[in-house]
């Protein structure tokens, strides 16, 4: 499985209803350990949301400082981001991800935020 | 799955996606073009490898254009049914700005085209050797 | 007193490297025609491009990531491919009218058919990119590009009516016999030849080339807040001795040979000498700085080891990018399609295509992941996010005017 096949997939809950597309992928560093990296990578759970612009130009992130117009316009789409956890994730389609949970649940995907370490 | 799990939080497509590959000497060697995941038998998929270069590009934006990369990755490459290169994740170093590797570029599958035009071009250009002056 | 002397340097050949073949066209077609009611557009661009110049310039010093770098990972790889393809092709086209540029400047000087002289410029662009430092040929062909004060010294010389220069330059309005159409697609054009996208793609990878460090970033504020808007004195220089020379007798200007009449008319053959040095070291260093630009945004969307900072034979993908744009452009070149039909078409083209170039670039500013400290301002994020603005309206309103225009004609 590669991270193209989930990332713009579009995910459905267990009703069929629409949650949104796969806007991101969030990882945690406690897998098994590989080669010199360390603990690898594990998928902890996606980021859904509808639309998808400001997430990948990074503007809807907590520590982005401006511009404000941006931010204000991205607002919206920030706000509609859940998780959802992989635990949750039933099946891997095509273009289409069945996650096991209501369309209305889900907190905000990126409340706890790790930031890169600064230059 | 852990109710908190430990250890650093990255997201995949904002932090690895599309960053630039460094060498081991700090040289350019390519983009993360796409990455895959490995499912253990038990647990979550965690990322086992970055997959770079035209052979990966290719296949992730898809459509015409996708195919047409492809095609052209798979001229270039010896093989006959070349898949994407491959840069096994436990040979990096670190994830900041950049992903850094351990291995030098030339001991890496991506480097195919740069091995290519420096053999068949500039190789034959006189100076090609110099160090800027 | 050798920090002084270095800073000093840095805006000379900002001031000498300003100028190309894009704003030697636009700013003598424009006075012609327009006098000075298009001298806003000069303005608008230079502040725009003292804007981005500095935050491309910031970006690259503090995150040593350059411009092209940053667009895929901002944008993403499908969006960053198709911005790849449209700023590659602009700059292909820069590169054919830069080259022709040179080759028109040595048919001033010798007679000889600019066609005949392609193949050697050519030539000559790929050899000094191949083999020079990239600091010496910065600086050689910076203050060579000087010699361009003999516009200004010019203008003086031609005793104009200054109050009806600045009437013109500060009431802008459709001159009679023009339609607005037009008028404002030429001063699109002024605006996109002040604000080349490759200028910040060159600028940005120089700075990472050079390995500039924070401690070089109030340089890079010198060279860009002074060079530049003297730069753009120099193109006003242009358009005002265009306006005094040919819009009296309503003539147009379609050939390199007119821009610089005017100049040679008022400062005889001195005036020739150092118009012909100027506009070889204008074009010339924008030919090495479009040539290299080729590779910068071809090996930077896709991760390739890219610049003159290291062996050749390490950066093969990137020279052969470089050698191939070249050969491609003097190619279109010698199909001896008009040199400044050209460029007007592609100057026109860069400024539909500069919220591509800069959006990015006003992103990561304020990222402190990449920027530490040095985010953008309140007051820098207002004046760039007003400005990008304003790119989208150019870039808009720039195909239907064309079309409207019949390109301008």
């Amino acid at each position: 499985m590669r991270l193209s096949d989930l990332l713009e997939a579009e995910v459905v809950d267990r009703n069929g209803d629409r949650i949104g597309h796969v806007h991101d992928v969030r990882l945690v560093q406690d897998g098994p350990p590989l080669g010199t990296w360390g603990a690898a990578l594990r998928l902890e759970g996606l980021v859904v949301g509808r639309g998808s612009i400001g997430t990948r130009l990074g503007i809807t992130r907590p520590q982005m400082k401006g511009p404000w117009i941006l931010k204000l316009l991205f607002a919206r789409q920030r706000s509609s981001r859940v998780l959802v956890p992989w635990d949750r994730v039933r099946d891997v389609g095509q273009d289409r991800i069945t996650a096991d949970c209501v369309a209305a649940e889900g907190h905000d995907a990126f409340a706890t935020d790790d930031p890169t370490p600064r230059p | 799955m852990n109710e908190h799990p430990a250890g650093r939080r990255l997201y995949a497509a904002l932090q690895l996606l599309d960053r630039q590959i460094l060498d081991a000497d700090a040289m350019m060697a390519g983009k993360v073009d796409d990455l895959e995941f490995e499912q253990p038998s038990d647990g979550d998929p965690y990322v086992s490898t970055i997959l770079s270069g035209l052979g990966a590009l290719g296949p992730r934006l898809g459509g015409r254009l996708g195919r047409w990369l492809t095609a052209v990755h798979r001229r270039l490459h010896p093989d006959p049914e070349p898949g994407p290169a491959r840069i096994s994740f436990g040979v990096v170093k670190r994830v900041n700005n950049h992903v850094e590797l351990t291995l030098r570029r030339d001991e890496l599958e991506n480097n195919e085209l740069e091995a290519w035009a420096r053999e068949h071009v500039i190789a034959h250009v006189p100076g090609a050797g110099h160090a800027p002056e | 007193m050798k920090k002084l002397l270095g800073v000093t340097l840095g805006i000379l050949t900002a001031v000498g490297g300003f100028l190309d073949i894009g704003d030697i066209v636009t700013a003598s077609v424009t006075g012609a025609r327009f006098r000075m009611s298009l001298a806003w557009a000069v303005l608008l661009g230079v502040i725009g491009i003292v804007i981005f110049a500095e935050m491309a310039g910031r970006v690259a010093t503090v995150s040593h990531r350059p411009v092209f770098d940053l667009v895929r990972e901002r944008v993403g790889a499908r969006l960053g491919l198709a911005n790849l393809l449209a700023s590659y092709f602009i700059n292909f086209l820069t590169l054919a009218a830069e080259v022709a540029g040179v080759s028109l400047a040595l048919q001033l000087a010798s007679d000889v058919n600019y066609l005949l002289w392609i193949p050697l410029v050519t030539f000559l662009v790929w050899i000094v990119i191949w083999r020079v430092k990239f600091e010496t040929m910065e600086q050689v062909f910076g203050l060579a590009g000087l010699a361009l004060i003999v516009m200004a010294v010019a203008l003086w010389q031609l005793h104009p009516d200054w109050s009806s220069l600045w009437h013109s330059a500060s009431h802008p309005e459709v001159t009679s016999g023009e339609g607005a159409p037009t008028y404002f697609y030429f001063g699109i054009a002024l605006f996109g030849a002040t604000m080349t996208p490759y200028e910040v793609f060159f600028f940005s990878s120089g700075a990472v080339e050079e390995h500039w460090q924070r401690s070089d970033l109030i340089l890079n504020r010198a060279n860009v807040y002074l060079g530049f808007p003297l730069g753009g004195a120099l193109t006003l220089s242009l358009m005002a001795i265009s306006a005094v020379v040919f819009a009296p007798m309503n003539i147009t200007v379609e050939h390199l040979s007119q821009a610089a009449l005017p100049t040679v008319v008022a400062v005889g053959k001195i005036g020739l000498a150092l118009i012909l040095i100027g506009f070889f070291a204008a074009t010339f260093s924008a030919a090495l700085e479009t040539a290299l630009s080729s590779g910068y945004t071809i090996s930077q969307y896709f991760g390739w080891q890219w610049g003159k900072l290291v062996r050749p034979k390490e950066a093969a993908r990137f020279h052969v990018v470089v050698l191939v744009s070249l050969i491609g452009a003097a190619l279109l070149a010698l199909t001896a399609i008009d040199p400044v039909k050209l460029t007007e078409y592609t100057v026109v083209l860069a400024a539909a295509a500069l919220p591509l170039t800069y959006f990015p670039i006003l992103v990561v500013a304020n990222d402190p992941d990449f920027m530490g400290d040095k985010v953008n301002s309140r007051l820098s994020n207002a004046l760039a996010t007003g400005y990008m603005g304003i790119l989208v309206v150019v870039s808009v309103a720039t195909i239907p005017l064309m079309i409207a225009t019949k390109g301008g004609a």
